[in-house]
């Protein structure tokens, strides 16, 4: 599903990304750990084009990135839902429409939006904060409007980039139980994260990133 | 693509926006004004050159010494012409009874003539391609070397002054136009591309979401296209309180002005073509922002 072939990205001078080559199965959850700067960020900012990688190939489901013309990246977006670490959360419009926002690009029925949305903002326990402003709640509330906007869509991937790094331990691993929820249902999930409680004891697949090489491999 | 959501997006960025979108709207709307304002007195303009053809005429005095086979000579040599539509005789006896008609009350100033002063005349009408100032003195020169012809006479300075008014109003209404519409369509774009700014980050966002470019497109091309409509709207107002006062108001003052005709017809498209003008000066914005 998701494959990383020989993959560097430079900014300015600096080496952020060197070398990465690895394989994500589709259905598969995989972890990324590493210490701050490590490179976590921009390796998922190469997948759904964010960025675009120096040298290398990366190839998403049916999309190969290296060769992707310009019209495509709508459609490669659409099939990634991603977490961002900033959130990117539009301040002018309610959390409702956020969330909404995602479907309405895909061209989703009016209709039927308002029924996504409401399942979505439950399965992160905000369905109350519908009506609110983004600029209005506190940074955890904030994240999970933003994972709810990613996993409304049921993407086929779901790259999240620290997605607990605003919420308290329980909060965390009740978000985590969501995306494991949706890895259950077929998608393929990608999480960066420094927090080690997340994987720890799962099994899971964990790649470890430090100075933008891939520098080990775990079972969490 | 959701139109509905592209439309709401649109109009609450036209109200959050509201004094730029004004102020943009009144500009589109005063523009438009004066291009129907142009529309307006070229097309009156038009009107009053195309009547001159059947208004035109040159009348040619005849000398008061002739007699009825010279008379009916001088009007057969001008007849022949071929520039001419056709001519009427009017005989000094004509011409007095005409003139005491118009006198009618006041005909007693008449009344102490013993004999009548007037001239016979001949009223030449000139076949339409010919009624235009050069050929037309030209037209005059020739009859008047007419033998019998005293004196001829034709409203030179009128035909001269409408037909210069006609073409320079033609230039002058090329050049308002073409000013006018790029002003417009500058205005459109430059509103655009403020509003763009504006929201620059939040379409970085919704681009990250995967957003097509006609999704992103579509609510600046509606605004635009708004802003256009809306000073079309306003523009319509404008023309039809500056009707009202120019036909009732001052032509209270300056009854000539009642005769002037509004093209109606234009009001009608005036929301299209601020509609139009809206969507390039957009168009232009979006394709400058490589959005
Ligand atoms: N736009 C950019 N321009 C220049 N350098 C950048 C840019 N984005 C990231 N970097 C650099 O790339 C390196 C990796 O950044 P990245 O955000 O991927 O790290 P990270 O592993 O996500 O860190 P964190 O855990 O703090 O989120 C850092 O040294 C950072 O300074
Ligand atoms: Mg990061």
């Amino acid at each position: 599903m998701i494959i990383f072939q020989n993959v560097s990205k430079y900014y300015d001078n600096q080496t952020v990304l060197k070398n990465i080559t690895f394989t994500v199965q589709k259905g598969e959850i995989t972890f990324i750990t590493g210490p701050s700067g490590a490179g976590k960020s921009t390796l998922l900012k190469l997948m759904y084009l964010a960025e675009s990688p120096d040298e290398g190939d990366i190839v998403i489901g049916d999309f190969h990135l290296a060769s992707l013309k310009e019209a495509q990246i709508p459609y490669l977006r659409r099939s990634v839902g991603v977490v961002f670490q900033d959130f990117k959360l539009i301040n002018s419009i309610t959390v409702f429409d956020n969330v909404a926002l995602s479907l309405r690009i895909r061209g989703v029925k009016e209709r039927e939006i308002r029924d996504i949305v409401s399942n979505a903002l439950k399965k992160v326990h905000i369905r109350h904060l519908s009506d609110s402003y983004p600029t209005s709640l506190s940074g955890g509330e904030q994240q999970r409007v933003v994972i709810a906007r990613a996993i409304a869509a049921e993407p086929l991937v779901i790259l999240a980039d620290e997605p607990t790094g605003n919420l308290d331990p329980n909060t965390s691993i009740d978000i985590i139980r969501v995306l494991r929820e949706l890895n259950a249902q077929g998608a393929t999930i990608l999480i960066a994260t420094h927090n080690r409680e997340l994987f720890r004891g799962t099994g899971n697949r964990v790649l470890k990133l430090d100075g933008g090489n891939i520098v080990g491999e775990e079972a969490g | 693509m959701t139109f509905s959501y592209s439309f709401k997006s649109a109009f609450k960025s036209l109200c959050r926006e509201k004094w730029i979108n004004l102020l943009s709207i009144l500009t589109v709307a005063s523009s438009l004004l004066i291009i129907t304002l142009t529309a307006f007195f070229l097309y009156n303009i038009e009107i009053i050159a195309n009547s001159l053809p059947e208004r035109f005429s040159i009348v040619a005095y005849l000398k008061d010494d002739l007699s009825s086979e010279e008379t009916q000579a001088v009007i057969d040599t001008i007849k022949r012409r071929a520039d001419i539509a056709g001519l009427k005789y009017i005989s000094k006896e004509d011409a007095i009874k005409e003139l005491q008609h118009t006198l009618k009350d006041t005909g007693y100033i008449l009344e102490g003539l013993t004999e009548n002063p007037l001239s016979s005349s001949i009223e030449i009408k000139l076949k339409k391609d010919f009624v235009t100032p050069s050929s037309a003195k030209h037209v005059a020169g020739e009859i008047k070397k007419t033998a019998g012809i005293d004196e001829v006479y034709y409203g030179e300075k009128i035909a001269d002054a409408i037909h210069l008014l006609r073409r320079s109003m033609q230039n002058m209404s090329v050049i308002i136009f073409l000013t006018i519409s790029s002003g417009v369509i500058f205005v459109t774009y430059s509103t655009v591309k403020i509003l763009f700014y504006r929201r620059k980050q939040e379409i970085e966002i919704i681009k990250l979401l995967g957003a097509t470019k006609g999704f992103l497109r579509m609510p600046f091309l509606i605004e635009g296209g708004s802003i256009g409509f809306f000073g079309g709207l306003i523009g319509i107002i404008g023309a039809m309180l500056f009707y009202l006062a120019v036909t009732y108001r001052l032509s209270m003052v300056i009854p000539m002005l009642k005769t002037l005709l509004f093209p109606f017809e234009i009001l009608v498209v005036l929301p299209l073509i601020g509609i139009m003008f809206g969507i390039i000066g957009s168009l232009i914005a979006i394709g400058r922002l490589k959005l």
